[in-house]
């Protein structure tokens, strides 16, 4: 599904190299989760995979199913089915979260050679979707994250991806800032996702998001590379011995 | 915890004002007048002959004169502006003496120790530091007993520079800080090079004035890579009557130096009103950063709108090189009317101003001022925070330009502008001028015009203060954040200020 | 005090140029009067304050500069079902038009009316022009009233709901439109008026409302779309105790849009809203909105809010103004202009002013102007929507704050519906 080979990037305003060569493949319906402490590069990853402005790809390839993500507008790769969920989702005074989501949903469609959903179609399959993930009506009339707490930046998130339907998703340290319900209810609606054409890689400091989604490979990654892998059981070595030990080993 | 801590008025405000209130009382408390002091006057009247008697008194060179007499042969085709939100009398420009000194600075003092026992009087009645009264007199090992933090002193009496102190450490450092008519004999270099370049002769009516008749003022040259050891400080005093004073003042940061200049004015009580028109340059080179402050406390007029300084001043610093700062903050709580820009030329890239204003108009006095904020060159940053308190009859205006040209790209401008009324019979006014033509710059403009929240007011007097203080509490708390802008030591100062200035505004 | 000889030139030029109407006696006396007070001010001029950001000179020239004639949409504004007059190059459209007759509604188009010796717009015409001289002049305002060929004279007796409208259509490409419009809203009645299409290749047009004790006046507006047209326009309003104005623009396209909106609230507890979009494509659109609000009454509450969206060379202009006069306390005031620089060589130029002479108020006022949040356009487009759309998405998020200033929802659905179709068409 994910293909990422020798990828190194450097910042655009300074000489600054952030990934000094990630090799990382998702195969379909797989999770993968890449961990690592402030700093090592994990954000970078999920920015430049979706296609943020201000770095330089300077050597390697990106593919998803074959496809260059690095040479797609970041639309584009939303169309090939890539979805980022982003750590601090951005606020837009305005623009409505219904308008928002239909807006993509539409555009998405669209580009896949779809027809639009009509209105009827798409209010229900929101309502339904926001429901399981708790959210209410109020919250999809008001404009995109605009006053949203925490929590509830995450849940729209969520709904987002179940709405676009991808087939790689990113999360961007969802956990940050949710309290143990919130991480629930969004792990919830993450697992409800899970299926055998979608695969996920999850982006995390602590280990807490990965007991409410199990993945099958962990990955831990430090100073801009990819420095270990291995099953779960990494994730809880993390855990209890912090990553000092892994990062002295990759010395 | 205190009864204080709890209360919801403007954050910020603390033991320290109430007790600076407190401590403070009567009126305008610099209005005295030394009418003893001797003087020299030229005639009434400004004509080329003034401008040359001018220039000889200060002993200047060919070129200087020339200089003046050009102002002045353009001052005579200019007419008064009247843009302001000012109304003012005409005033007689025939009937002012435009040049008046201390007879006993006939003679130059050749040391500190010669200068007229009066004139220290004067300044210390002024409440000038002691220490730099000591100084200035003249008494021996005054210096080794300073604090650390050191204060040199510019004093201007009415035309006429009479005495800076700290001279030979500045010197150590390579400061210059002399009066302008010594900068101009000593100095001309430097003067030439720098002397109208940021405000030109051709500026507006009182700014060419001033170039034609300017008599006294301060210099600095902070030179490369040099902090100024001690804050620099001008005390302007008029003193003479029917006297225009028209000061002129210079200062250089040369590359990637630093000073903090501070300037405090007062004038006696007289009936009839007298001018102020001054101008000041500020040149900043790269990485070079000035701190301009004022306490502007000439008097204002009495409460029924007699006499009182017309104030016309023109200010402006040119951040030339690039990464150079600029900071003015001003405390004008005096003057009957006051007209005044303190503006930045953000012309080197990087470069930032700032411009810190609290305006306080009461009784009759009339405020016009702001800043302009003309970006330049490319990330130029700027801050704009005024507090206008109007109370009285007295009409307060803030005026400002924010113009971000072509060029300027990626620059920010964020101006906070408040305004606050005390009584219903006086005015505030909002004129901001915002022109951006570069889409990569942001700008921003906030103001809010609103009266002292009673509700903090009963809630500071159902703590025992009485009305006036409770005012001048909130009224500090407004003005918090430009006070902080300011040196310590004048915050003190400008913050018993804003109480004095209150003073009959309520009940 | 004697003109400066450019502007003496200037207004002599175009005044001899000028014919002023017949009419019944009272006309004719508020025409020779406000012809008068033209020539005493003279036309104005670049270097006056209050054109300090956009030159009248096109307006004040003695002839229109021709503009192309651009096919208008019709079917804004039809929805509502109004009672719609026709205006072609200025001149009234009888059988394009609807009767003149309505419930609570008194119509009458001044051509024929303004020849009654008797008629109930003779205590407004001209009137409220001339208050709203002072302390500012306005001089193509005199004109207009001097020289108005025709216009429509509407009084409200109580409710009515069909709105009127007024459709502006052009065949020619080089002529004047001088129109003048009078509105009576009697106490407690209600009426709105829309305005809609390029007029001409230079329209003036002035509006003096009155309203009365609890009425209420809406007023909804689409200027013409025809590129090269140019248009100054002037609304007067006077109004009462209790009473509502609410008066909302939007503009797309046009060479030079001036819009001067003067509203005084003499009565307590009135409300004043003024509200402008617009949207400029193109070196040499100038849209200006000139805006004075007067408060001379108890607890009045004023809203200005203007957003403008500006590229390609496109200048934007604010000036507005809130004045509360001594006595009128517990004003609440609320001012915001907004604009969105799409590129790098557009203009934003403003000066919100705010002059306040009463202490228990709490005014307001904001401006801000920068380009497009990047932040926001790559989350839309990491949503798989184009950089197109979202720029139009969000462009429309930034003029919809003005857009709620309409009080009728279907209109403002109307107006967004066509903006948003034009940004499809026109952006990227």
């Amino acid at each position: 599904m994910l293909e990422i080979k020798g990828l190194k990037v450097d910042l655009e305003e300074e000489e600054k190299s952030i990934l000094k060569g990630v090799d990382l493949t998702v195969g379909a319906g797989e999770v993968h989760a890449i961990m690592g402490p402030n700093g090592s590069g994990k954000s970078t990853l999920s920015y430049v995979l979706s296609g943020k402005d201000g770095y330089e790809v300077t050597a390697g390839s990106a593919t998803l199913d074959g496809a260059d993500l690095l040479d797609m507008e970041p639309e584009e790769r939303a169309a090939a089915g890539l979805f980022l969920a982003f750590q601090y989702p951005v606020e837009i005074p305005g623009v409505g979260n219904m308008t928002f989501l239909r807006t993509a949903v539409n555009a998405q469609r669209k580009a896949r050679g779809q027809d639009e959903l009509s209105a009827g179609d798409f209010l229900k399959e929101v309502r339904a979707r926001a429901k399981d993930l708790k959210i209410d009506a109020e919250m999809l009339k008001r404009p995109v994250n605009v006053g949203f707490s925490g929590g509830e930046k995450k849940r729209n998130e969520i709904l987002q991806m179940a709405m676009l339907e991808p087939k790689m998703c990113i999360l961007d340290e969802t956990d940050s800032g949710l309290d143990v319900d919130a991480m629930k209810l969004v792990s919830e609606g993450v697992n409800a996702l899970r299926s055998e054409g979608r695969s996920f890689l999850v982006i995390t400091h602590y280990q807490r998001l990965l007991d409410h989604i199990k993945p099958d490979v962990v990955h831990i990654m430090s100073n801009g590379r990819i420095i270990k892998t291995g099953g779960p059981d990494l994730a809880l070595e993390v855990e209890n011995n912090g990553y000092a030990d892994l990062l002295a080993e990759a010395e | 915890m205190t009864a204080l801590d709890q209360v919801e008025v403007k954050e910020g405000v603390d033991q320290e004002t109430v007790d600076a209130v407190a401590q403070l009382s009567g009126a305008y408390k610099y209005g005295w007048n030394d009418d003893d002091i001797e003087m020299d006057y030229a005639p009434k009247g400004v004509n080329p002959d003034i401008v040359s008697l001018i220039s000889s008194k200060n002993e200047e060179p060919q070129w200087m004169l020339d200089w003046r007499q050009a102002a002045f042969t353009r001052w005579e085709g200019m007419s008064v502006p009247n843009w302001a939100m000012l109304k003012v009398a005409d005033i007689d420009f025939q009937d002012l003496y435009y040049y008046a000194r201390p007879k006993s600075m006939e003679v130059k003092p050749k040391s500190l120790d010669e200068v007229d026992p009066k004139l220290l009087e004067t300044y210390k009645k002024l409440g000038i530091p002691l220490k730099e009264q000591a100084i200035l007199a003249g008494v021996e090992g005054a210096e080794n007993d300073l604090p650390e933090r050191k204060v040199a002193v510019d004093a201007v009496f009415d035309s006429v520079s009479v005495g800076t102190t700290f001279q030979a450490e500045l010197k150590k450092a390579g400061v210059i800080f002399c009066s302008i008519s010594e900068a101009i004999r000593e100095h001309p270099e430097l003067v030439k090079k720098y002397l109208g370049t940021v405000v030109p002769p051709s500026d507006n009516f009182y700014a060419t004035l001033n170039s034609a008749v300017f008599s006294d003022g301060s210099f600095v040259y902070v030179p490369p890579g040099v902090r100024c050891p001690m804050e620099l400080s001008t005390y302007f005093r008029i003193n003479a009557e029917n006297t225009g004073q028209f000061e002129r003042t210079l200062i250089i940061a040369d590359k990637g130096s630093y000073v903090s200049y501070l300037e405090g004015c007062t004038a006696p009580k007289r009936d009839v009103a007298q001018l102020h028109a001054a101008v000041v340059e500020i040149i900043i080179e790269e990485d070079a950063e000035v701190k301009y402050s004022t306490v502007q406390n000439w008097y204002p007029g009495d409460e029924e709108g007699k006499g009182g300084i017309y104030n016309f001043v023109t200010k402006r610093a040119d951040c030339r090189g690039a990464r150079s700062k600029v900071m003015w903050t001003q405390v004008e709580t005096g003057s009957a009317v006051t007209w005044k820009y303190p503006s930045c030329i953000l012309r080197g890239d990087d470069s930032q101003g700032e411009f810190y204003s609290i305006a306080i108009a009461n009784n009759y006095q009339q405020a016009d001022t702001g800043t302009k904020m003309v970006h330049l060159g490319k990330r130029t940053k700027s801050r704009i925070v005024s507090k206008g308190i109007s109370a009285g009859r007295a009409q307060n205006t803030y005026r400002g330009l924010v113009s971000m040209h072509p060029k300027a790209k990626e620059s920010r401008n964020y101006t906070q502008c408040d305004s606050l009324l005390i009584g219903s019979q006086c005015g505030a006014h909002t004129v901001p001028y915002i022109e951006v033509k570069n889409n990569s710059s942001r700008v921003e403009h906030e103001a809010t015009t609103s009266k002292v929240d009673d509700d903090q007011l009963f809630y500071c007097r159902s703590r025992g203060m009485d009305e006036e203080e409770a005012v001048a509490l909130v009224v500090n708390g407004f003005c918090k954040e430009v006070l902080q802008a300011l040196p310590m030591e004048f915050a003190m100062e400008a913050q018993a200020l804003v109480a004095i200035s209150l003073e009959g505004s309520v009940g | 005090m004697a003109l400066p000889q450019f502007k003496q030139d200037a207004t002599d030029a175009r005044l001899d140029a000028v014919t002023v109407p017949e009419g019944a006696a009272w006309l004719t006396q508020a025409r020779k009067d406000a012809m008068t007070r033209t020539a005493t001010m003279g036309l104005p001029h670049r270097r006056d304050e209050y054109w300090k950001y956009t030159d009248p000179a096109t307006l004040v020239a003695v002839d229109a500069p021709a503009a192309e004639v651009l096919d208008d949409d019709d079917a804004i504004f039809s929805d509502a079902k109004p009672l719609t007059l026709v205006f072609v190059d200025g001149v009234f459209d009888a059988a394009a038009s609807d009767d003149l007759t309505g419930e609570n509604l008194d119509i009458a188009r001044l051509a024929e009316a303004g020849a009654q010796d008797i008629h109930w717009a003779k205590d407004i015409y001209g009137v409220l022009e001339l208050a709203g001289q002072n302390p500012v002049q306005r001089p193509l305002a005199s004109l207009n009233t001097a020289t108005a060929t025709d216009g429509v004279l509407i009084r409200a007796t109580g409710p009515v709901d069909r709105p009127v409208c007024l459709r502006y259509r052009r065949k020619e490409s080089g002529t004047d439109a001088v129109l003048h419009h009078v509105v009576r809203v009697e106490p407690g009645a209600k009426v709105t008026l829309l305005e809609t299409g390029s007029a001409a290749a230079r329209l003036s047009t002035v509006t003096e409302v009155s309203v009365a004790d609890g009425g209420e006046f809406h007023h909804v507006r689409q200027q013409g779309r025809d590129h090269g047209r140019r248009m100054n326009t002037h609304t007067f309003a006077r109004i009462g105790e209790g009473s509502v104005f609410k008066s909302f623009t939007l503009s797309l396209n046009g060479v030079l849009t001036r819009n001067d909106c003067v509203i005084e609230m003499l009565g307590d507890d009135a409300v004043a809203h003024v509200a402008g979009a617009c949207v400029g494509d193109g070196d040499g659109f100038h849209h200006d909105d000139t805006v004075f609000i007067t408060h001379d009454a108890l607890r009045g509450e004023s809203r200005q809010v203007f957003k403008k969206v500006l590229r390609n060379g496109a200048v934007g202009v604010f000036q507005g103004k809130i004045l509360v006069k001594e006595g009128a306390q517990k004003t609440d005031g609320y001012q915001i202009s907004q604009s969105l620089l799409l590129d790098d060589d557009s203009q934003f130029l403003a000066k919100p002013e705010l002059e306040i002479y009463a202490d228990d108020v709490a005014c307001s006022h904001g401006s801000t102007s920068g380009a497009i949040s990047e932040e926001a356009l790559f989350y839309l487009r990491s949503r798989g929507v184009s950089e197109k759309a979202a720029t139009n998405l969000l462009t429309l998020a930034f003029l919809a704050e003005a857009l709620e200033e309409i009080a009728d929802e279907g209109l403002a659905e109307d107006l967004r519906d066509r903006l948003a179709g034009w940004l499809d068409r026109h952006a990227g």
